[in-house]
């Protein structure tokens, strides 16, 4: 019997349905889609950013910049972790030091060129990520804050009484990316305009990484992996049931966000030549946080913006010296009252795309030649809360 | 081995009185007040505050003690409450993060504000207790730590009774569970959350008094670490468990106390993270806590 | 496929515009234009420091500043440097090397002649290579750790006796007063981890039982746990080489529990807050290590009081290093005429005998001090400051 069904349906014709309507087209352009204008915003922070060395190559403003940088590497893999999969992590900064401290023993202690310790910075990290992930898996939130927060400081006494990691002066003297004889340090000039090495150079590295590291991030936060991480943040046992391994999604949040953290360690190390374990106190993990959830978790744009004013904000209130921190302070609880979801939440729309009315996609042929009638679905239903077209359109994927 | 348990009960016996109000405050509120730490700083500013306006040094007077303490209580209770009004209840129905954000920037505030108040120096506590010392089986106790165990188990048995016995208690437990089946119920929630505040708050006020009193030195800074130690010591007990944050504050004393004499003083903390961790990860709702499901 | 030629057009949109911006941004300051990094020849001859003004050695950061900042008042009285007036520019490092790379950069960027600061060594280690880059001689008060002068760079001048002087001294009490073992307690942080574990290492060698060395966490009140081990072992003397604040908390605790051998300090502890900590009756067995201090000199009276005046509270640790700091480097720019590297650097090393508070300065080939000018400090019970006690010649 059941044979017989096998065989007929085997020949059966299966044809999936045809689409009740034309899957509208995406909107395209600088200010008519939120992906375009979100792209060009981007392109254009990145030439902005390569331009400021031609215009202010002073040491200060490069190595505050470079900082910055590395911060918004930083944020985008915390990001990862706390915007995208809803892991609550108090303790971030540690694979950042995991990052810098095996970088800056591979090249001082075991005299390694820096490129081969980024091969072991990420290794190291990968690793880290699993043993700090795996058990973290069964906690919920509030548990997860604190054993991570005790990571945090498990890594951080852990680099202060090792003498492998310098003890509490740490390591010094951590040499620039060098090829062969040649070495970032050196610096060299195209066209008549020197490029100081050191810091100018370096800043220029440092905008590499950090855009590749953002872009990644974004792309992965809208692929397959990403929304499993969505799918587990917002309700992980429905997650679970819809078939995503809960378990594999959460610790490859850990792993993306510590390698993430690895490579801005490994900036920072370079960019310093120094690292100490002073450097990756708790204060600088809620730092880190305060920088995602200011600007909005989840949200790219917004978390560059928070990483933008939490590492650019005392030094612009340098001036005030002892104040700064509480002007800090105080500019923060503001903030929070009345941004609650962030400076750029990831829900945002751009405001001018909110009021704008999408058109009813039009019936495909197939419809109107098989009803002739009323389509089933009213077209209402198409619109999403925001207004925007129920589609991936702001995810800008191709079908 | 009697002296390391002493020792670590005298420690723990702090960090429960400030992890109660940590706990208090997530049980009803389900927000990590990263400022509790400060506001036992506040507390010994405030005593300080008060006696130096006085012109008092160098005191011993237990009487005087309790004076003090009970007015940096209420000082410290109204200033919970203040900091709950402002920064906290315009953002209850805020993602939680946003709240814990705020939460940071509010103990930014509090610890930099007194820092400009007073200077980044460290000031000496003018009351000091006389801590003249015995020896009971084989441990060695002083006045003052007798002074500070029955001051901190008084303040304990009046918090279990309000939270157990009376009408306030019992609104507090009824929002913990359900607040808005409570606020249906009748109960003034707004009104009880602003008490556990006040009581949360006082208790910390209370024990930087007391920190004041037996240590003798209070800074700026004081209250960050045993924040995050009041913190993990709510954790361990399971928070938003009163007895638990008890429990987890006296375990917590007694595992630095004997982290510290088995491997040393730097590593103490690695061995109380890594106990916690280990701890969590086999009873994941620490030692009271219920399983409660939840999300982010 | 459609999308492609657009997307390429805003690519050469972008391209347009940044050659553009490029183009017309090739003014001074940037890559194109030289950059000016050096002090200019005319104004105020600025000296840069670096210290810590927020988190938690903030304290410390203003005894350095008010301590420079009265050296450089009274050379300007006396019609400045090379005929040019000094000026002070502070920034903070908040002891973090990202805070202080960045201060770094920025008093270079302002076009400092020399740097007079360097508190914590984790954090001065990183700006080492900038000022060294720079061409800015430094003149270190506070910071140091051995590893400054390891890396032999040629700018970099310590005024603050080093680890390996101070355990010396501590060492040489040790013996004076036939303590047959010891203990050293260091708070985890570079300077205080390096002077003990030099101290024991010294105190091995002169044959003294080391009974133990612990580590305890700063910032916090109640070091039981280290207390209790004193009172256990009982060491003759113990070495407390952090701050005075939890050196205050320690010497109670330890006695309370039970200590009655000598608390021996080193000069970060070396503080009238220490007695005020530690309380009535703590502190008569409590001694110092440490350099001359302004009130042990003849004539410091009116310097204090100057100090006091300037700074509205009194000198506190670093505060005569930091002011020999300043007068050290102005006497080197005066010897060699000019601010230049070189001639500064020669100019430093040229200096004998230079009246400071921690006696007669010469550097030594490797730019540490030659003798550390350590002495041994008590606690006087009336005021609760530290006086001399010993000056450890014979």
């Amino acid at each position: 019997m059941a044979g017989r069904l096998d065989q007929a349906l085997k020949h059966a014709p299966l044809r999936a349905p045809s689409p009740l309507f034309d899957r509208p087209r995406a909107p395209r352009g600088v200010f008519t889609s939120q992906t375009g204008f979100l792209r060009a915003l981007g392109g254009l922070a990145v030439v902005l950013l390569l331009v400021l060395p031609f215009m202010d190559a002073s040491r200060y403003t490069m190595s505050i910049a470079t900082s910055a940088l590395i911060y918004v590497m930083l944020c985008m893999g915390l990001n990862v972790v706390v915007g995208f999969a809803g892991l609550l992590d108090l303790g971030y900064i540690a694979f950042f030091a995991v990052g810098a401290y095996v970088s800056g023993i591979f090249t001082t202690v075991l005299g390694f060129p820096m490129w081969l310790s980024l091969i072991a910075t990420i290794c190291a990290c990968i690793i880290a990520g699993i043993i700090i992930g795996a058990p973290t898996l069964r906690l919920r939130s509030d548990y997860l804050a604190i054993v991570t927060l005790g990571f945090g400081e498990i890594i951080r006494i852990t680099a202060n009484n090792l003498d492998i990691t310098g003890g509490p002066s740490g390591i010094h003297g951590i040499p620039s990316w060098e090829f062969g004889g040649w070495s970032f340090d050196d610096g060299f000039s195209i066209g008549g305009i020197e490029f100081p090495g050191y810091v100018v150079f370096y800043y220029f590295v440092a905008l590499v990484v950090v855009v590749v590291g953002v872009i990644g991030a974004g792309r992965l936060g809208k692929g397959k992996m990403g929304r499993a991480w969505k799918a587990v943040r917002d309700d992980e046992d429905a997650a679970e049931a819809m078939g995503i391994n809960t378990y594999i999604a959460k610790i490859s949040a850990y792993i993306i966000g510590a390698v993430w953290a690895g490579m801005a360690g490994q900036l920072m190390a370079t960019h310093l030549s120094a690292i100490s374990p002073n450097s990756f106190q708790f204060l600088y993990s809620a730092l880190i946080l305060m920088a995602v959830v200011l600007g909005g978790m989840g949200s790219t744009p917004g978390v560059i913006i928070g990483a933008l004013f939490v590492s650019l904000a005392p030094e612009l209130l340098r001036d005030f010296a002892e104040w700064r921190f509480l002007i800090f302070g105080v500019l923060l609880v503001v903030v929070m009252l009345f941004r609650p979801a962030g400076l750029w939440p990831a829900t945002a729309v751009l405001p001018w795309l909110k009021r704008q009315k999408p058109q009813p996609p039009p019936f495909t042929s197939a419809v109107s030649a098989v009803d002739h009638g009323e389509p089933t679905v009213p077209p209402s239903v198409m619109e999403s809360v925001d207004g925007l077209p129920a589609t991936d359109a702001e995810e800008g994927r191709q079908p | 081995m009697m002296q390391l348990i002493w020792n670590g009960l005298i420690v723990g016996s702090f960090y429960a009185l400030v992890a109660l109000g940590y706990s208090m405050v997530y049980g009803i509120i389900k927000l990590l007040n990263f400022a509790h730490g400060d506001i036992y700083m506040l507390g010994a500013f405030v005593g300080f505050f008060t006696l130096s306006a006085f012109g008092i040094s160098n005191e011993t007077s237990i009487p005087l003690l309790l004076v003090i303490m009970l007015l940096s209580m209420v000082t410290t209770g109204l200033i919970g409450v203040g900091i709950e009004r402002i920064a906290y209840r315009p953002l209850r129905n805020s993602p939680r993060l946003a709240v814990l954000i705020t939460a940071i920037g509010v103990s930014f505030t509090l610890e930099y504000g007194v820092r400009q108040l007073f200077g980044p120096n460290p000031e000496a506590f003018p009351i000091r207790l006389a801590s003249t010392g015995f020896d009971v089986l084989g441990m060695r106790i002083t006045a003052s730590q007798l002074v500070l165990v029955v001051i901190a188990a008084v303040l304990m048995l009046v918090l279990a009774h309000i939270v157990e016995r009376t009408s306030q208690g019992r609104a507090m437990r009824a929002i913990a569970l359900d607040p808005q089946g409570a606020q249906l119920m009748g109960v003034n929630v707004n009104r009880v959350i602003a008490t556990v505040f006040f009581i949360g708050s006082a208790l910390a006020g209370a024990a930087g008094v007391m920190a004041g009193a037996y240590y003798g030195s209070i800074d700026f800074l004081m209250g960050f670490i045993i924040g995050l130690k009041a913190f993990t010591a709510a954790v361990i007990g399971g928070i938003g468990n009163l007895y638990g944050a008890m429990l987890g504050g006296l375990l917590l004393g007694l595992l630095e106390s004997f982290g510290a004499a088995w491997f040393g003083g730097e590593w103490r903390d690695v061995f109380s993270f890594a106990f916690l961790i280990l701890f969590l990860t086999f009873k994941p709702t620490g030692l009271l806590g219920a399983r409660v499901v939840e999300r982010m | 496929m459609s999308h492609a030629p657009r997307r390429r057009t805003r690519l050469l949109q972008f391209a347009a515009a940044a050659s553009l911006v490029i183009a017309t941004a090739g003014c001074s300051g940037g890559l194109g234009g030289g950059g000016d990094d050096g002090g200019s020849d005319d104004g105020p001859i600025k000296l840069g420091m670096l210290a810590p003004f927020s988190g938690s050695e903030s304290a410390f950061g203003e005894y350095m500043q008010n301590g420079a900042q009265l050296a450089v008042d009274e050379l300007n009285a006396d019609g400045g440097v090379l005929g040019r007036d000094l000026e002070l520019v502070v920034e903070d490092d908040a002891c973090d090397a990202t805070t202080a790379v960045a201060g770094a950069n920025k008093l270079v960027t302002d076009g400092i002649a020399a740097s007079v600061g360097g508190y914590c060594s984790g954090a001065t280690l990183p700006t080492l290579p900038i000022f060294d880059e720079a061409g800015i001689p430094m003149v270190i008060p506070a910071a140091n750790s051995n590893e400054l002068v390891e890396q032999q760079l040629p700018g970099v001048f310590l005024i603050n006796g080093t680890g390996t002087q101070q355990a010396q001294a501590a060492v040489a009490y040790s013996e004076k007063i036939g303590a047959s073992s010891v203990a050293a307690i260091d708070d985890a942080t570079a300077y205080s981890a390096d002077l003990a574990a030099s101290f024991v290492e010294q105190a091995t060698d002169a044959g003294l039982d080391v009974a133990f060395e612990a580590t305890i966490t700063p910032g916090e009140n109640d070091y039981s746990a280290v207390a209790t081990q004193l009172a256990n072992e009982q060491p003759a003397l113990v070495y407390w080489t952090g701050y005075y604040q939890e050196g205050g908390l320690i010497a109670r605790q330890a006695k309370d529990a039970g200590f009655d051998g000598v608390f021996l300090v080193g000069d970060g502890s070396v503080d009238a807050k220490f007695a005020e900590i530690a309380g009535d009756g703590y502190t008569d067995n409590v001694v110092g290590t440490f350099t001359q201090t302004p009130d042990m000199i003849e004539g410091a009276d009116e310097w204090i009081a100057d100090y006091t005046e300037l700074a509205g509270a009194a000198p506190g640790p670093y505060s005569t290093q930091s002011y020999d700091a300043v007068r050290v480097i102005a006497q080197a720019m005066e010897d060699a005429g000019s601010t230049d590297f070189d001639e500064v650097v020669a100019g430093l090393e040229g200096l004998e005998d230079f009246d400071t508070f921690a006696g007669p300065l010469t550097f030594t080939d490797d730019h540490t001090l030659s003798g550390g000018g350590f002495v041994i400090v008590a606690i006087d019970p009336a005021t609760g400051a530290f006086v001399l006690k010993d000056d450890l010649q014979g």
